[in-house]
Formats: structure tokens, C-alpha cells, sequence
């Protein structure tokens, strides 16, 4: 239970070389567990783009390793990345960037098609995901005639037709007012939640710090200046999240000073979970401290 | 991935029909010649066809009617005519040369026909008679009809006259037609009184041509033998010779025009939504599957432009027809194989261009901006 889902360990990126050469992104390290919402921000050329490549099998580290439900993406050959991509990752975009020549329910199921699903099954599930995402008049829609938050749940929606372990977002609210995007920031909060699916959200949208689980700040391709803190549900205990020891029940990640709390908990979760969602507004669930 | 090459073509509908319709009138200038070639072939070797010979024997050396002149002695008619097998023997003279009617003038071939004919003679006869007597000419009813005489106006061939008793039809071979004289005549014409040009052979039923063929061969000297298929393809085949060059170079000519439009339509398709190539390589889907949707893609095109151009073909054949003017368009399977070929090849080298594009775009780019 206490698997991550996605482990970086010393990752460097550097582009050009020479004269030219740019550290994009500098010794990162990260793990994110199963149902954990990471919201990634930073200023601009920070390296979160690159970042967010790296994480999505899209750019190769120039040093460390990423390891993807234990698999070493580094091992594997260039050519099987796009298997793991369309298997293993769901994306979302800025743009929301749909196919503009088929309709709604062909945009999501075509990307099952393309993993080897059977069209008609295919086309069963996309509609039925569609239909959770409040879309089911529209299975026939061109893009062109949606509104940008159902454009931007369509592209959820084919992030999720895979059952991917990791969905990785750039800027998913850009291009939607603050109201829906807000809704979408709480839809995919729910799919984290409900579907132990790992969030990984790069972002300069200050409001979705209330659905992460952690917000990370990145600076000159490093994380700095903001230790997030955690609540070990059975003692109380305020923790550094990269110190702590995590479980996950339900959907939902856990932290734990010490593997004493962690079997406590583990023992009887439902207790500690309504003590937990007692506690669940956001600025209870996790704290952020800047250290100076 | 059919959905989406289809849906991707027929998003810009009047865009895509367009290029269709490019793509099929290329084709139909292939198409469209080839079938005036065949109906060419066809009709030239119409006496032939319809002579009802089996076999056609004919001076050494001589292997077709057009350009070429015949010389057999009289003996090698009863000679062929003693072969087994042969049922029986019509000997014809022949030439071509020019009719003249009134201050038109037309080349034919004139054909001297002996009055126990059994092969060789007009097949059929729209008025008047089948067999010439002396001082009477058989002329084919388009010529007739053309010029505005009919029975019992006359003609004129190297000066001597004629008097029509007969209209025949079908006996317009295109580049000229059959006119059939008494064998008398046709001596009085040239002059040459021991000899004939071809032999025209009808084989025994139950015989096979090919085995009397071969008897003749072998019992008969300083002869020309052929089946009457054989014969009538040497004849084509003088056509073929003077149209290849044009054949080759409209067929080029369609073929380039085809390609280019196709490989420009779906460059431009996959170029406006190289986007979407690149989102779905983000997402994960092989190049292999992306070549496939714009090879796809050229063949859907490529496909519905040869449906078109055969339609259009047929109707410009078909209203040919009905207008009774001398060309026959004719569509026969060899073109069909052909054309399936261009297109096919254009299909191919139309997707060239767009796969190469998509092979350049780097997944990587889906994040930064649109
Ligand atoms: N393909 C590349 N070649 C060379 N340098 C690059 C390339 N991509 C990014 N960089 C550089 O790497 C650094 C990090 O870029 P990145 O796009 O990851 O930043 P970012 O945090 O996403 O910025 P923004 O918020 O503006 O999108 C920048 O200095 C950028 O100029
Ligand atoms: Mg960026």
C-alpha cells in the first residue's frame, strides 16, 4: 500500500552545451505516492516545463533516474517510451489541444483504440467516462462547439481512458475563468481521490494550492524555500513530507512520524481518517513554511 | 484511426472534394485515352474480326492488312484449299486506296470479292446488296450518309467509276473503311490478273484452327499463315506503334497532375494540424500509426478520384456514343489494372512529404505554447 508511484532520484537536465549550455533542472529529487496531488509552481524558466517533460517520459534526464510503479524509465529503450506514455500517463494541457476534426466521444476513445482496445468497447467506455464528466449531451459535439470547461473535461477524460497511474497537467486552468476552473481543479481532485491516481500539476494558478496535497516551489531547476508539512494523523505531529513515512488508504496518502503511527493507523485507518477529515480543510491537511 | 484519417480529410469538405476532383479529371486524361485508343484498336481490326475467317493466309513476309500489300499465285489457293481440315477457301484481292465521292475523298480498303464468297465479304447490310457484280461498289452508310449519296449514286476509285448497290455498316475501321468491287474490277484496277492477296481459311467444325494452321504451314510454300486472332493483333499493332509516344506522354502528364494535387492536399492536411500529430506522438501513438493514418489518408483520396474518373469516363463514353461521331471510347480491364496502378503509386508518393513532416515533430514541444 505504501508503494510510490513515482520516484525521481538526482535528476538533472541540461540543454545546449558549451558557451550555450542551460541547467534546466538541477538535481531534483521526488516522490509521489499513489492518489497524491503535487502541484509544481515557480517562476517563468524556472524549469517546470522541463520538468514536467522529464516526469512525462517526454525528455531524457541528462543524469539520474525516474522510476515509473518501480520501472526504470532510464533502462528502457527510447522506442518503448511511447507505450509507457500511452499507458501508464495521462496528460492535460493548457490548450486542451483535442483532435478538431472528430467529436467528443471519438477524441476520447480513439486513444483507447490507439492502446489496442476494441473500438466498440472503446467507444462504450469513452462514453460512460464522458458521462461521469457531466457530458453526455455533448458525446457528439465537435470541439469547436464546446465551452472551455468542457473542452478541458474532454481532455480529462482522454488523460483518463488509459487508467494511467500519473496525471501530469501543465497550466490546466489557464485558459479557463477562475470559476470553472475551479471546478475542474476539484474534478480532478475527486479522480485523484477516488481512483488512487497521482496528480502532478505544474502551475501559476495560486487558488489550486487548496487541492494539492503539496505544493512545490521550483527555482533555477531546483526545489527551494518551501518545506511542505504534513500532519501525521495518530499523533498529531507536524512533519517535513520528504521525511515522513506515508501510507495510503482509500485513494488518499497518508504521513506518519514514525512506523509506530504508521501500523496504529493502518489498524483501525477509519478512525483515524474521520479525525483526519475533521481536520481536511486544506490549511489543515498540509501547512507550507517558507524558511527564509 | 480509419475515423480519424477520415474525419481529418472531410473536416474541409469543398477543400477535399476539389482535390478530389483534381485527382479525377488526372485520371480521366489517362482513362479517357486509353479508352479512345482501345476504341480505336477495336475498330480497326473490325473486317477482320467480323470476316469470319478462321485463318488468313498471305504472302510471305506480310503479317497485316494496313500499309501492306499481298501478292499469293492462283495455285496457292487450290493448294490450301486440299489441306485437311479446311472447309473452305475464299480468295480476295486487296488494296488500299482512295474513294472518291464527289470532292470528298476517302481512304479505304478495297476489297475484291469473288461471288461464291464464303468469308471476307460485308457482315452486315443496311440496303442493296452483299456481293458486288462488276461496275458495283459496296460502301460503308457512314461514308454514304456523310457525303449525302446513297444506292445508285457513284464513286470513283483511281479514276474508274461505280455505281453503289449496297451500304454496308460497321465496315469503318476508323483510320479508313471497307469498300468491297468484283474481283474483275479490282483487276481492271490493277492490272494483275494471276493472283490474289489473302487467303481467308474457315476450318472444318470440330477442327482446330491452330491444327490446320500448322498443315497449312507445312503443305503450302512461301506463305504467311495466322489465326485470325494473330492477324487482327499485327493489325493492332500498327496503332499501337504510331501512339505510343502520345499514350506515354499524356499518361505522364495525367499522372503528375494527379500527383501533385493529391500530395499537395494532404501535405496542406497534415500540415494544418501538425498540432494534433504532435499531440498524439505526446501521448503516446507509434509514428507507424500516424504514417498509416496519412497513407490512409491519400489512399481515401486517391480511391475516390479513380471512382470519379471512371464515372466520368463512362459518361463522356456513353454521350460519345449517343452523338454517333466516329470515336468509340472503350473502357477494358487493362486500363482498369493501369489506372489502380497510378493511383496506387500516386497514394504512395503523395504521402511522402506529410510522413517525413510528421517524423520531424518533436513530442516534446506539446508544452511550450500552441
Ligand atoms: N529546448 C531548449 N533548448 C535550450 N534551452 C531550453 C530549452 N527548453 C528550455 N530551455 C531553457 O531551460 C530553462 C527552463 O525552461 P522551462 O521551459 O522548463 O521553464 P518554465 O519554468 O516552464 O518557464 P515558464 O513558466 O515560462 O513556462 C529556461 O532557461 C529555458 O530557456
Ligand atoms: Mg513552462
Amino acid at each position: 500500500m505504501t508503494d510510490f508511484s513515482l520516484r525521481v532520484e538526482g535528476i538533472s537536465k541540461r540543454y545546449g552545451s558549451g558557451d550555450t549550455e542551460v541547467t534546466a533542472v538541477s538535481n531534483i529529487s521526488l516522490t509521489v505516492s499513489q492518489g497524491e496531488i503535487v502541484l509544481i509552481m515557480g517562476p517563468s524558466g524556472s524549469g517546470k516545463t522541463t520538468l514536467l517533460l522529464l516526469l512525462g517520459a517526454l525528455l531524457k534526464p541528462t543524469q539520474g533516474r525516474i522510476s515509473l510503479d518501480g520501472l526504470d524509465l532510464s533502462s528502457l529503450a527510447e522506442k518503448a517510451l511511447p507505450d509507457i506514455r500511452l499507458h501508464q500517463l495521462g496528460f492535460v494541457f493548457q490548450d486542451f489541444k483535442l483532435l478538431s476534426a472528430l467529436s467528443v466521444l471519438d477524441n476520447v476513445a480513439i486513444v483507447a483504440e490507439l492502446a489496442g482496445v476494441n473500438s466498440k468497447v472503446a467507444r462504450r467506455k469513452a462514453a460512460s467516462l464522458l458521462t461521469e464528466l457531466g457530458l453526455a449531451e455533448r458525446l457528439n459535439f465537435l470541439p469547436e462547439k464546446l465551452s472551455g470547461g468542457e473542452k478541458q473535461r474532454v481532455a480529462i477524460a482522454r488523460a483518463l481512458i488509459n487508467e494511467p497511474r500519473i496525471i501530469l497537467a501543465d497550466e490546466p486552468t489557464a485558459n479557463l475563468d477562475s470559476k470553472i476552473g475551479l471546478q475542474i481543479m476539484r474534478l480532478l481532485r475527486r479522480i485523484a481521490k477516488e481512483q488512487g491516481r497521482s496528480l502532478i500539476i505544474v502551475s501559476h494558478d495560486q487558488r489550486i494550492k487548496d487541492i494539492a496535497d503539496r505544493v512545490l516551489w521550483l527555482e533555477d531547476g531546483r526545489f527551494k524555500d518551501m518545506v511542505t508539512m504534513v500532519t501525521d494523523p495518530v499523533c498529531g505531529m507536524a512533519l517535513e513530507h520528504e521525511k515522513a513515512t506515508s501510507a495510503v488508504w482509500e485513494g488518499q496518502a497518508y504521513y506518519f512520524c514514525s512506523e509506530g503511527c504508521k501500523h496504529e493507523f493502518l489498524a483501525n485507518p477509519v478512525h483515524f481518517q474521520t479525525h483526519q477529515a475533521a481536520l481536511s480543510l486544506p490549511s489543515a491537511t498540509h501547512q507550507e513554511y517558507p524558511l527564509g | 484511426m480509419l475515423r480519424f484519417a477520415f474525419r481529418n480529410l472531410f473536416h474541409k469538405k469543398a477543400y477535399f472534394l476539389t482535390s478530389v476532383g483534381g485527382m479525377a479529371l488526372a485520371l480521366m486524361l489517362i482513362l479517357s485515352l486509353d479508352a479512345i485508343f482501345n476504341g480505336i484498336q477495336a475498330k480497326i481490326t473490325s473486317y477482320i474480326d467480323h470476316s469470319g475467317a478462321d485463318i488468313f493466309v498471305s504472302q510471305s513476309g506480310v503479317r497485316n492488312m494496313h500499309m501492306a500489300s499481298s501478292t499469293l499465285p492462283l495455285t496457292v489457293v487450290d493448294q490450301v484449299e486440299a489441306v485437311a481440315g479446311v472447309e473452305s477457301v475464299t480468295p480476295i484481292l486487296y488494296m488500299g486506296n482512295i474513294i472518291a465521292a464527289g470532292d470528298d475523298r476517302y481512304p479505304a480498303y478495297v476489297i475484291g470479292l469473288p461471288k461464291e464468297a464464303q468469308a471476307g465479304g460485308p457482315w452486315q447490310i443496311t440496303e442493296g446488296v452483299s456481293i458486288p457484280n462488276d461496275g458495283e461498289i459496296i460502301l460503308d452508310e457512314g461514308i454514304a450518309r456523310t457525303v449525302g449519296i446513297g444506292i445508285g449514286d457513284r464513286v470513283k476509285i483511281l479514276s474508274k467509276e461505280f455505281r453503289i448497290t449496297g451500304l454496308s455498316k460497321g465496315t469503318d475501321t476508323f483510320i479508313n473503311s471497307v469498300a468491297f468491287i468484283s474481283p474483275h474490277d479490282f483487276v481492271g484496277l490493277r492490272g494483275n490478273t494471276e493472283s490474289v492477296s489473302f487467303v481467308l481459311v474457315k476450318v472444318k467444325a470440330g477442327e482446330s484452327s491452330s491444327k490446320v494452321a500448322d498443315q497449312i504451314r507445312a503443305g503450302v510454300p512461301n506463305v504467311n499463315v495466322q489465326l485470325r486472332t494473330e492477324f487482327a493483333a499485327q493489325e493492332r499493332q500498327v496503332v499501337n506503334d504510331m501512339s505510343t509516344d502520345i499514350v506515354v506522354i499524356m499518361n505522364l502528364i495525367g499522372f503528375m497532375i494527379g500527383l501533385a494535387v493529391m500530395a499537395l492536399t494532404i501535405y496542406t492536411a497534415t500540415f494544418a494540424r501538425r498540432g494534433e500529430y504532435g499531440l498524439l506522438k505526446a501521448i503516446g501513438v507509434r509514428n507507424s500509426h500516424l504514417y498509416r493514418v496519412v497513407l490512409l489518408q491519400t489512399l481515401i483520396g486517391v480511391m475516390l478520384g479513380m471512382i470519379l474518373a471512371i464515372l466520368f469516363t463512362l459518361l463522356v463514353s456513353a454521350s460519345v456514343s449517343a452523338l454517333e461521331v466516329k470515336l468509340t471510347l472503350q473502357i477494358n480491364p487493362v486500363s482498369l489494372v493501369k489506372i489502380s496502378l497510378v493511383s496506387l503509386l500516386i497514394a504512395g508518393l503523395a504521402a511522402v512529404l506529410p510522413v517525413r513532416q510528421i517524423a520531424q515533430l518533436e513530442p516534446a514541444e506539446i508544452f511550450r505554447g500552441a
